[in-house]
């Protein structure tokens, strides 16, 4: 276990002396905050829609900010690997799951602190959770584990082609994640092959997830499933990220 | 089962391949304890890709190696926390500080924190790099403090075997010779046993008690330096011409002369016990044939020539004027 605190403290020091690969995701998220909210706000209006635009766009920042913040761990490996860093690390007594999975940590943990400062934000221009502060914390639970299961994947692609262009242009799967789902309007607003991809699309559940704590109650449905998609798609990352540690470098045991 | 004291290599019918490239063919080794080992090749010779075997970051396709007496690939663990590695890419993380890697590598071996600490203040006196300021990033250190903190993790956790993949390579001269300082006092003092790759022969001359030459995968060559050079002959007499086809031409000329011989390009090798007085019977006879020489040298053998006389060809050697001159085909 010390060996896992050690390898996240070492990529969270890393990841902080390069501000420029963070801020420009916070950036963004606020961005997508402001002007999604501004833009679609009307949306609050139609029939059958209920609650605050502000409740229901903010996942959509904040997973944008969990995406974002997540490629961090990628790239940490891209320079590990170009550098040697971590071929180091291998010849460590360190076990493979901490050496993949430290910067993948890290990297939650950075993104939690974005989608902190995204909440407030939220707050400060009118956001009201139905489930309170405890509702609050469970967004960041699922920034955090969808922040982690996209990392899994970033870290995946990093180990597998060894190259920053790359493994950045593998983050793109970002796009259809994030926007091929209940993205701007409700599931049941969407028609035709666009319902159907977001409802194929893990993402529209960790969706409805944030959304029943921030707009409706503590629907556990909703809540349970958002859950079991990040978990689950957090381990699965997690562990083909590993497993590509093992097999690309060919290590004996 | 191994002895704590079990510091030796062994290496069984080893073949690494990388697709149809048998990259190591099927090497034998064997290098006891508390040996400084050289493993002499040209680039691309195999050199790399059998340390990678032996550090377990590659398996072998097929044969055997026991680092310590531990299998590298059904013992993986034992053997990394036996060996300490400095590859011939130096692994450092550029944004760290030297301190910060050293902390980090001691711990990640187990040592406690203060531990970690008073091992990390020791290897940079150790290595030259106690007077660089602290907060100082690894990213601004130069290639030769690069090399040196690189042999300070390799150090952190008292290796009993120490590979050293090209630890010289690009380095000043100054540079390299503190390395080879280092490497003896640490066989010395310490009896750690020292796999060392380099493509430079005076490296592998001055610090191995064996060699072994690697080509194309294969070992050509293996013994302690001065076995290796008696074998070749006593002295070499090297007649360098103006092109390939006088050398040949040359090689008729001498006919029985004493000697035995071998082409290189433009230059012809004689191999003789009396060397220095077979020189002028040649020069005449090379006159006689109307073949002029451009130089003419004689010297004891070096390790260039037992690659020579193994392989037929030259070492790419790339190192300084001082080392074999870069000629051959």
């Amino acid at each position: 276990m010390t060996e896992a605190l050690l390898l996240i403290r070492r990529s969270l020091l890393v990841a902080l002396r390069q501000p420029a690969a963070i801020i420009p995701n916070i950036g963004i998220s606020v961005f997508f905050l402001f002007v999604y909210n501004a833009g679609l706000g009307a949306v609050e209006n139609l029939p059958g829609f209920e609650g605050s635009y502000l409740a229901f766009i903010l996942p959509v920042a904040i997973l944008s900010a969990a995406v974002g913040g997540a490629g961090v761990a990628g790239q940490e490996l891209v320079r590990d690997l170009e550098s040697g860093y971590f071929s180091k690390l291998l010849l460590t007594p360190a076990r493979r799951l901490s050496i993949v999975w430290g910067p993948m940590v890290a990297a939650a943990i950075l993104l939690v602190g974005q989608v902190v400062l995204i909440l407030v934000l939220g707050l400060i221009i009118g956001l009201d959770s139905a489930t309170g502060v405890p509702g609050l914390l469970l967004v960041v639970v699922f920034a955090f584990l969808w922040g982690m299961a996209f990392a899994g994947y970033a870290a995946f692609a990093a180990l597998r082609f060894k190259n920053a262009a790359a493994a950045q242009a593998a983050t793109l799967a970002f796009f259809p994640l994030l926007f091929l789902s209940s993205t701007f309007v409700p599931l049941e607003f969407l028609d035709g092959w666009l319902k159907v991809a977001a409802t194929l699309n893990p993402t529209t559940y960790v969706f409805e997830g944030m959304r029943a704590v921030l707009m409706t109650g503590w629907d556990w449905r909703d809540v349970g499933l958002g859950l079991l998609v990040v978990v689950g798609t957090a381990t699965l990352t997690g562990a083909l990220a590993v497993r590509e540690a093992v097999r690309s470098t060919r290590l004996a045991r | 089962m191994s002895s704590p004291a079990d510091r030796s290599i062994v290496v069984e019918n080893l073949t690494r391949c990388y697709g149809d490239l048998r990259a190591v063919d099927s090497v034998d080794l064997q290098i006891d304890s508390g040996r400084i080992f050289g493993f002499l090749g040209p680039n691309g010779a195999g050199k790399t890709t059998l340390v990678k075997v032996l550090t377990t970051i590659l398996a072998p396709t097929t044969g055997r190696a026991l680092v310590g007496g531990h299998d590298v690939v059904s013992e993986g663990h034992e053997v990394r926390s036996l060996i300490g590695v400095a590859l011939q890419d130096v692994g450092l993380d550029s944004l760290m500080t030297a301190s910060e890697l050293l902390q980090l590598q001691a711990r990640l071996f187990g040592y406690t924190p203060e531990a970690a600490r008073g091992r990390t203040r020791l290897l940079l006196k150790r290595v030259g790099l106690d007077d660089v300021p602290a907060k100082k990033r690894v990213g601004a250190y130069s290639g030769g403090m690069k090399r040196r903190l690189d042999l300070a993790l390799a150090l952190v956790h008292e290796p009993a075997i120490l590979f050293l993949d090209e630890p010289t390579t690009g380095l000043d001269p100054v540079s390299r010779v503190e390395i080879w300082t280092e490497v003896r006092r640490l066989n010395r003092d310490l009896g750690v046993t020292i796999f060392l790759t380099t493509q430079y022969l005076e490296e592998a001359d001055r610090l191995a008690d064996e060699v072994a030459i690697i080509s194309r995968g294969h070992i050509v060559a293996q013994g302690s330096p001065m076995e290796l050079k008696r074998e070749v002959g006593q002295e070499v007499i090297t007649l360098v011409f103006a092109e390939e086809e006088e050398a040949r031409q040359a090689e008729g000329a001498l006919g029985h002369l004493d000697g035995a011989r071998q082409l290189v390009g433009r230059e012809l090798l004689v191999y003789s016990a009396r060397a220095a007085e077979l020189v002028p019977s040649l020069v005449r006879r090379l006159d006689a044939h109307g073949l002029a020489l451009e130089g003419l040298s004689l010297a004891q053998p070096s390790l260039d020539d037992v690659f020579l006389r193994a392989t037929g060809e030259r070492m790419e050697d790339g190192d300084d004027s001082h080392l074999a001159e870069k000629v051959g085909p």
